[in-house]
């Protein structure tokens, strides 16, 4: 799946869990420059992501994503290496 | 009470159990919530709209939810993030209720599950149904 693909489905389930319905999400986009992308919003992406692709993420895995971009290379492994 | 932790959670895992609310409570309710709404409180005005009795708060009927996370999935170490309702009977003073309630997803990585948890009465109508989401808290 194409990284434009991916992030037209991130944006998706960033507009519907963060209740943000003209979101527009970049691979630059992070917790700092996203409003209410807080920690409890955060599990709520992490799930809606693991459900949306069919995925399973390991904490370890999460901790070190800088950006949106960073989680569409960890999704592109993620769906490569099934 | 269940003293579950993470470890102890696994897809399918189910608790259930019946409760039933009085006149008493559904008037605590009003006070606690401010509804003062005739369908709740006034049983002529409830006959007068069709229901044979007062209807029941809605919350007041769901904050059972709250009791299968707190006290059974997985009790005392829970806590409840955030919960989809959505209503589908009127139910009414001192019907039984049973609550239900099983797990069927885990994100793994922030250790929070989901349940997916239904009202019914004895006839087994559904009164309500949710999917709460639920974390723990206490290490």
């Amino acid at each position: 799946m194409s990284s434009e693909d991916l992030l037209l489905g991130l944006q998706e389930i960033f507009r519907d869990v963060l209740d943000q319905g003209d979101l527009v999400l970049t691979l630059h986009s992070n917790a700092e420059n996203v409003p209410d992308w807080d920690s409890l919003a955060h599990v709520n992406l992490i799930t809606a992501i693991e459900k949306r692709y069919k995925v399973k993420f390991a904490l370890g895995e999460l901790q070190d994503l800088k950006n949106v971009g960073d989680m569409i290379e960890l999704l592109q492994s993620k769906l490569a290496a099934k | 009470m269940n003293v579950y932790r993470w470890a102890d959670i696994h897809v399918g895992l189910t608790h259930s159990f019946e409760a039933m609310f009085t006149e008493k409570m559904v008037s605590d309710f009003a006070e606690i919530s401010g509804d003062i709404n005739p369908l709740h409180v006034n049983g002529e005005y409830a006959a007068s709209v069709g229901y044979p009795a007062p209807v029941l708060f809605g919350l007041m009927t769901s904050s059972l939810y709250s009791r299968l996370v707190g006290v059974y999935l997985p009790g005392k170490f829970g806590l409840l993030q955030g919960i989809d309702l959505d209503f589908n009977a009127p139910c009414f003073v001192r019907e039984v209720l049973t609550v239900k309630g099983e797990v069927v997803y885990m994100t793994e990585a922030y250790q929070r599950f989901e349940v997916k948890a239904s009202i019914r009465k004895a006839d087994g109508k559904l009164v309500s149904k949710a999917t709460i989401r639920i974390g723990f808290h206490g290490g």
